[in-house]
């Protein structure tokens, strides 16, 4: 306690004072320390004894505090004690139990059986925890002492290859006795035994993977038993025993040149190692593999095989792991799927892991399975596309390179002009600088090489590829898709049993494609605004019979690809302001089909705000005739879509002044009007509805709807024309507007309900009789269906009664008629002995 | 004054459909209310000394009053027949045709004055285009405020115009409301 910490660069001088390690040591006196450097090699196995126990303690003296101390102490006369024990132990107990297994609580305990390899493990295990202590509890090591660590580490490397080497020979004659002891144990302590050694291995594994790693054969061989709890363990440890050993650069197999090559023993050692943890990698993924296909192991598998990937990209096999996850990306197990697509979707996040080539691979496999399920698959499967990110910036950077050459160009020049003058005086230092100039560039393509920078053109050609095959899948679903619909017609409504999953990845496909439609080269474009057109339009050619067949596109679906051309012409084509009126046709004919309860709010807000809201122009005429539609439909749907459909109507009517027309009250809408001389509801053309020809009178009628809001907006609506050249925009989307709406009316549901009932009884004879006969209807029905109820129930009691009179009437009938006739006998007879008698 | 042949009625046909495409149909059906009648009747083309002119067949009726010498002009006239047998619109179509029209070209407020005094449209004059418009289709011109100036024929596709230079030709000029001379000259189709 007492002593001073030594200057370091002592320690391998014999150490001073270990203090309490033990009594005997304490007392070294300056002579023996005399007598110690003069004898120096006798000296050497104490020192490679001690040093590392008592470098660990003047360190760990120095570097804790004194609150600490205390602990500190504790802990290590408790490891001392441990220590002396099972060296007691291990004398004592004979060889096969020798192995005591250590709890948390620090017990030990000792195992009946285990194999003598184990036992070598577990000894190597035990050096090898001591080790890590010290590694922890030496906080700050000079270069000296970690020189001579690394020497006493190699040292006992050393002596552990003998010792494993000694125990390798036991196993023969002890098999024998192992079996017997084995054939005693019932299944239940087997399973433990496993459990047990599966842990100790693995953790043998992780504490020292290098000299160990040996053992993973082992592991595998467990992981192969018949037993199915202990095979999903096996596979389970060794997913974490992978997954923490594998090193962070891929494995090249040798070659024979390299093999033939004499090399030292750390690279035959690392050769060994490397080599082996292939090996067994390859045996754990082809066992993985063989697995997955069983019902019963499918899902343990999957996810070991799941996370592999999602560790170690970068690894050798990973186009095994890849099929395997890609094949089970469209799984109809949810659990399985969810691992799949989460780990493609990390795998695509993370693409600095492994260089991007994953992705592109994963990306390539993804197409290739929507081709071979012919676009058959899970929505799920291609929304993992969303998480893809393409660096738009690589041409731009290559390009400031460009610059950035040219620059040191002119700098070079302009030093060699400045430098010329000088160096012509200076011969000397022009070689110096030649020289430095020559280092740094050495050092710089080191560092290249080391940095792993990614090249630029690789990359982009990868992007290239990823994006090629992504689109491929797009447009393989949108002509599957179109496909589909036009056979639909033909094909009649005789396989209606596929027509919800008809074309699944319509979905994910369309968002696909709005996210990433300013990469589309634009020679693909109009081919993609011609899909896109065909399938908005979807069944508009057989319009009316949408309804009837299931198949076709539904609304929102529809909407879906209206919102996407205007994102795709929004992102890619603001140079040239084209006008999609196809699209405008389609949305004004969809609107008119849009069912509230049926098809998503959501899609339809979006389309308001995407087509109407935002564009920037638009014709008069057309502008009317959607004014027009949406009061029109504002006044029959629910409360969140005509609030979309209002604040849409109030956008467009403050841009479009000419078209506060008509809130005016004059029919015929003057002179602007048109051709069209009379409104036609049921065009089809937004500009020749000749919307101007009517008038807005659906905003009357909402300015009396039941919500406060609707009824707010629509007399805000009607009353502007009479506040003229205000500019006031409000800033409220109709997506907004919407979620507002339906968060609200999820909230006031409840409540509602009550405030009606209370209205009801407050007054009876209501205020709206719609809404008050619909709720006795309501209550009615309730009634009534309780009343049958009751009402069979005491039917069938009656019946029951009735039927039971009835029964006993009869049975009374019968005994009656028998028994007269047993009268009527006896009469007979006593007539006919009446008659003999006679 | 007298209604057209076949032949006749198919040129004039072709001519509006290339302008107005399957909105033909609407100015074909279109309800007139002209005249007493209740129930209103419908329009129809006539030719009148060379020029086809689009009448409401109440105004017919009443014209037939007039003998073919003394009838200038009835209805709206819509187009001639050359010397040559060829069908030219005229700039009153334009009307018609604005209304109906498939393809439509909005010019930047700084060209107009350009195409009004008979130049063709230039990609620079292009405030917006219409989708999918293929060289050789009629174009109805209008101003950004939706007024219409006048129509001619497509030169390029809208796919074309992305990459065409800025004084490519997109439109080429047939008939304006500035001058309706040249209607009268030769033309482009």
């Amino acid at each position: 306690m007492g002593k001073k910490p030594e200057p370091k660069q002592k320690v391998i001088l014999p150490p001073q004072l270990p203090p309490e390690v033990s009594e005997d040591e304490i007392e070294v006196s300056d002579e023996d320390l005399d007598f110690v450097r003069e004898n120096r090699d006798y000296a050497g196995l104490i020192s490679a004894l001690d040093t590392q126990s008592i470098t660990k303690h003047v360190t760990r003296v120095a570097d804790t505090k004194e609150d600490d101390l205390e602990a500190l102490y504790e802990k290590r006369m408790k490891k001392n004690a441990l220590k002396k024990e099972t060296e007691e132990s291990s004398l004592q107990v004979d060889r096969v139990e020798a192995l005591p297994v250590k709890t948390l609580d620090g017990k030990l305990y000792y195992r009946t059986v285990s194999k003598t390899e184990n036992g070598s493990a577990q000894e190597e295990t035990g050096g090898d925890t001591t080790d890590g202590d010290a590694d922890k509890g030496l906080v700050k090591l000079s270069k000296a002492e970690r020189r001579a660590k690394l020497k006493k580490m190699k040292k006992e490397a050393k002596k552990h290859g003998k010792e494993v080497a000694n125990t390798e020979v036991q196993p023969a004659s002890q098999a024998a006795v192992l079996a017997e002891v084995k054939q005693e144990l019932t299944a239940e302590e087997a399973f433990e035994n496993k459990k047990l050694k599966l842990a100790e291995l693995g953790n043998a594994l992780l504490t020292n993977p290098e000299s160990n790693i040996k053992l993973l054969k082992e592991m595998i061989q467990i992981a192969k038993e018949n037993d199915q709890s202990i095979v999903k363990l096996g596979l389970l440890s060794l997913l974490a025993v992978f997954k923490d050993i594998i090193p962070g650069y891929r494995i090249r197999l040798l070659t024979e040149k390299e093999l033939e090559m004499k090399v030292s023993k750390t690279v035959k050692k690392m050769r060994y190692y490397e080599s082996t943890l292939l090996s067994a990698y390859k045996a754990y993924l082809q066992r993985l593999i063989d697995l997955e296909h069983q019902p019963l192991f499918q899902h343990v598998a999957v996810r070991c095989i799941c996370t592999l990937l999602d560790a170690n990209p970068h690894f050798n096999f990973r186009q095994i792991l890849l099929g395997t996850v890609v094949n089970n990306i469209s799984s109809t197990n949810d659990a399985i799927r969810k691992l799949c697509c989460s780990t493609i979707k990390s795998l695509f996040i993370n693409d600095g892991k492994h260089g991007g080539e994953a992705t592109v691979e994963a990306v390539r496999l993804i197409a290739d399975q929507v081709k071979a399920h012919n676009c058959q698959l899970h929505p799920e499967s291609i929304e993992v596309f969303l998480s893809l990110s393409f660096d738009v910036d690589l041409r731009k950077s290559e390009k400031a390179d460009d610059d950035h050459r040219v620059k040191n160009k002119k700098n070079k020049k302009r030093k060699n002009m400045d430098e010329s003058n000088q160096l012509q005086q200076n011969e000397r230092k022009k070689s110096k600088q030649e020289l430095m100039s020559k280092m740094r560039e050495e050092v710089e393509a080191d560092y290249k090489a080391a940095s792993f920078t990614p090249d630029i053109m690789e990359q982009r050609q990868m992007q290239s590829e990823t994006l090629s095959a992504v689109f491929e899948t797009y447009f393989r679903v949108l002509k599957h898709t179109m496909e589909s619909t036009a056979v639909r017609p033909e094909a009649n409504s005789g396989t209606s049993s596929d027509a919800v999953g008809s074309h699944p990845l319509l979905a994910p496909c369309l968002k696909g494609l709005a996210k990433f439609s300013h990469l589309i080269d634009l020679d693909f474009m109009n081919d993609l605004m011609i899909h896109l057109k065909k399938l908005a339009s979807g069944s508009s050619n057989s319009g009316n019979t949408s309804d009837k067949l299931p198949k076709c596109l539904t609304v929102s679906e529809r909407l879906q690809c209206c919102i996407v051309a205007f994102k795709v012409m929004r992102n890619n084509l603001d140079a040239l302001n084209v006008d999609l009126q196809d699209f405008f046709v389609h949305l004004y004919n969809l609107l008119l089909e849009y069912r509230p309860g049926r098809d998503e709010g959501e899609v339809l807000a979006e389309a308001l705000k995407m087509m109407l809201c935002e564009d920037k122009q638009h014709d008069m005429q057309k502008t009317a005739a959607f004014i027009k539609r949406l009061a029109t439909i504002s006044v029959c749907f629910g409360s969140p879509e005509s609030m979309a459909a209002l604040v849409t109507v109030k956008h467009l009517l403050q841009k479009n002044v000419k078209c506060r027309n008509l809130l005016e009250n004059d029919t015929g809408g003057g002179s602007i009007a048109g051709l069209i001389p009379k409104y036609q509801p049921n065009s089809t053309d937004p500009s020749l509805s000749g919307a101007f020809a009517s008038v807005l009178w659906e905003l009357n009628l909402l300015s009396k709807h039941y919500h406060p809001a609707i009824s707010t907006i629509a007399s805000a609506i009607s009353n502007m024309s009479a506040a003229h050249n205000q500019v006031f925009l409000s800033n409220i989307s109709p997506q907004q507007a919407l979620k507002n709406m339906s968060l609200e009316q999820e909230l006031l549901s409840p409540q509602s309900g009550s405030i009606k009932l209370n209205n009801k009884r407050k007054r009876a004879n209501g205020a709206t009789p719609s809404a008050s006969t619909g709720c006795t209807a309501d209550s009615s029905s309730f009634d009534e269906d309780e009343l049958r109820k009751k009402l069979a129930s005491h039917f069938m009691l009656l019946h029951d009664i009735k039927e039971n009179e009835r029964l006993r009437r009869e049975l009374d009938k019968t005994t009656m008629s028998l028994e007269l006739y047993k009268q009527y006998k006896k009469q007979k007879k006593q007539g006919s002995k009446t008659k003999s008698k006679a | 004054m007298r209604p057209l042949d076949e032949t006749e009625t198919t040129a004039v046909f072709e001519k509006l459909f290339k302008f107005v495409g399957n909105n033909l149909k609407n100015i074909v059906e279109n309800p007139s209310h002209e005249g007493p009648d209740s129930n209103s009747g419908r329009y129809c083309f006539r030719l009148n000394k060379n020029k086809i002119y689009y009448v409401s067949e109440s105004l017919v009726k009443r014209a037939t009053n007039i003998a073919r010498p003394n009838l200038v002009s009835l209805g709206t006239c819509i187009g001639k027949y050359t010397h040559g047998g060829s069908f030219h619109l005229t700039v009153q179509a334009l009307n018609l045709l604005a209304a109906n029209a498939k393809h439509k070209v909005w010019l930047k407020p700084q060209s107009e004055m350009s195409f009004l005094y008979g130049n063709h449209v230039l990609k620079s004059a292009l405030g917006r285009i219409t989708e999918n418009i293929a060289p050789g289709d009629g174009v109805v011109v209008f101003s950004m405020s939706d007024v219409p100036l006048g129509f001619g024929v497509a030169a390029k596709s809208t796919q074309d115009c992305r990459k065409l230079d800025p004084n490519g030709i997109v439109v080429l000029h047939q008939a304006d409301i500035e001058g309706s001379q040249k209607s009268s000259q030769p033309q482009h189709i």
